[in-house]
């Protein structure tokens, strides 16, 4: 309690200033939904699918005898989430006529090792499934994020994308990194 | 410090407490007041919402038949999830997606199993709680400094409790004695207002102050990543439990009333009003619904090749913190008993914001001229003494 009593008087400059202008807080607090007012329109019309699969589309690819569209699901950084890393969203459509033949499909940075190391498992509605990629430590602008697509009969395959093209955004974050690579 | 001048202490940090954003608690207040009842403004506005019994005998139909009947009419329509509503005046939500990525929820017709209606682009539900909660600022990385902003009115919104009651003498006086002078002028009418409905809010003040507290406890404990859940992680359904198959097609999967059967005879009180389809090949269907205790939900998870309950967060499973955690959002919006509840808080939720109000109202008449008085009369006892009244203007957030 002392010290607030005490420092509105070593600087008068200040408490003068917060006088004269505290009721003003309510013009700010007040400005600041309107402002997000846009972003958070575009948001749900995000949701609801109308922009599109992802905020930037990627792409069409080919997988051994399917496709898939594939997008970044926000422009930006990735977020950081504790003991799990940095992770990055991404959202894929495959083709319709594949829909039927393909039991799983998979994003992750960097080529996995087997069936069992694909990375995260896309999920939610078939015709956009969404998975949240982990940016592993030893990820470079030259990294390519893998899909792997598994069918009912057994077969696995597999494309690889650029990271440069899958998130111009995640480079640029990657880069931004202590002890980045050029 | 005189006893006297204590009480105008307490009186000055009542008196000053949410003051210079004073504008910003009433319009919370405001938003969360419409966010109790935005559901119903949808129903008084948007016909495709409402369901009405089409004869006292007819009965609602199941899922797996709400199922069938959407794919019929709609047969490219992916279904996500089946929601009852807890109002039966309400119809049946699915949410639903469609090839090209659109995702939104349908109005079924919970005894015809017609789709009524397409959830409006604009949804004005999630946009007053999306105002009210979290000041429309994104979360884009853990929770939003908007919700912070919101949550930590909770805090003086307490104060102002504790506050208001220790400078109202013998407030309890008022229940008996019930003032309200009209013709004496707005200072006194507007403090007979807030002192009268301030004592028959104590009850909403505390709830909804310390349950927005504990929304500014929640965000902190989830942006340190503390768990306090009881809750295992997710369950898969292994991949040796799916078999590939000959055809290359998918394994035909159990319906929906085989699932919800296996789970009404498994789970004994489990009541159902939600079902969820599995979102991949290695998932499970969740279903869950509301138990003895009203403020709380129960799922379960049902492996859709077996039909085998792979996991279960029943009442039972919560610890006692948890029955305190998990109560608090359902104290906080109403939502746990119905339209009644939901008038209550919609009632409470206006008196209060009518405290915001009136009390700006008696500070704009008294407030000024009882500071400037306090200040002048300290001087006179004990000069040093006057920088005490200072802080007054300091305590708030």
């Amino acid at each position: 309690m002392n010290k607030a009593i005490t420092a509105p008087r070593r600087q008068p400059a200040l408490h003068r200033l917060w006088q004269k202008y505290r009721f003003h807080l309510n013009i700010l607090l007040v400005l600041i939904p309107l402002g997000f007012m846009p972003a958070y329109l575009q948001n749900a019309a995000m949701f609801r699918g109308t922009l599109g699969l992802g905020e930037r589309d990627i792409g069409e690819f080919t997988v051994g005898p399917w496709s898939a569209r594939v997008a970044e699901w926000h422009i930006g950084d990735p977020e950081a989430e504790g003991q799990a890393g940095n992770m990055k969203e991404f959202t894929v459509a495959l083709c319709e006529r594949c829909l039927p033949q393909v039991k799983a499909a998979y994003l992750r940075i960097g080529k996995p090792r087997s069936l069992r190391t694909a990375g995260a498992l896309l999920s939610g509605s078939p015709y956009r499934l969404m998975a949240e990629v982990v940016v592993p430590r030893n990820t470079t602008a030259a990294s390519e994020l893998w899909l792997t697509v598994e069918g009912w009969d057994g077969s696995v395959h597999q494309t690889a994308i650029p990271l440069a093209t899958a998130s111009p955004s995640l480079v640029s974050w990657l880069e931004r990194q202590p002890g980045a690579r050029p | 410090m005189s006893k006297k001048t204590r009480a105008k202490t307490w009186f000055l940090v009542h008196s000053w407490l949410a003051l210079p954003i004073w504008f910003f608690l009433l319009i919370v207040c405001v938003t969360g007041t419409l966010a109790v009842v935005s559901q119903e403004i949808v129903w008084l506005a948007n016909p495709d919402i409402r369901a009405s019994q089409p004869n006292d005998d007819a009965q609602p139909l199941s899922y797996g038949q709400v199922l069938a009947a959407i794919h019929k009419e709609r047969p490219e329509l992916a279904v996500e999830w089946l929601a009852t509503p807890d109002e039966s005046h309400f119809a049946l939500t699915a949410q639903v997606s469609e090839p090209g990525g659109g995702t939104y929820r349908l109005y079924i017709n919970p005894y015809s199993g017609a789709i009524q209606g397409v959830s409006p682009t604009f949804d004005f539900s999630a946009f007053t709680r999306a105002l009210h909660g979290w000041w429309l600022v994104p979360f884009t990385n853990g929770y939003s400094w908007g919700w912070y902003l919101v949550s930590l009115l909770g805090l003086p919104m307490l104060v102002s409790l504790i506050t208001g009651l220790v400078v109202y003498k013998r407030f309890w006086k008022g229940f008996f004695t019930p003032r309200l002078r009209f013709n004496q002028g707005a200072r006194i009418f507007w403090g007979d207002f807030h002192r009268l409905s301030g004592i028959w809010s104590i009850w909403f003040i505390a709830v909804i102050s310390i349950t927005g507290t504990w929304f500014l406890i929640e965000a902190l404990l989830s942006d340190l990543h503390i768990s306090i859940s009881t809750e295992g992680p997710p369950a898969f359904v292994s991949r040796q439990e799916i078999a590939l198959t000959a055809d290359g097609l998918a394994p035909p999967q159990l319906g929906l009333d085989q699932i919800t059967s296996i789970a009404a005879a498994q789970i004994p009180g489990l009541d159902i009003s939600f079902i969820s389809m599995p979102e991949d090949a290695f998932s499970h269907y969740s279903v869950g619904g509301r138990g003895w205790y009203p403020l709380m939900y129960q799922t379960a998870e049902i492996n859709p090749y077996t039909g085998a309950v792979a996991g279960a967060n029943l009442l039972q499973d919560r610890s006692a913190l948890e029955f305190v955690t998990e109560s608090m959002r359902p104290l906080h919006t109403g939502d746990f008993g119905g339209i009644w509840i939901k008038l209550i808080w919609f009632f409470f939720g206006l008196v209060l914001s009518m405290m915001v109000l009136s009390g700006l109202l008696i500070w704009s008449k008294r407030t000024v001229q009882a500071t400037a008085n306090l200040a002048k009369r300290t001087q006179r006892v004990r000069p040093d003494a006057a920088a005490t009244l200072t802080p007054a203007s300091e305590v708030q957030p």
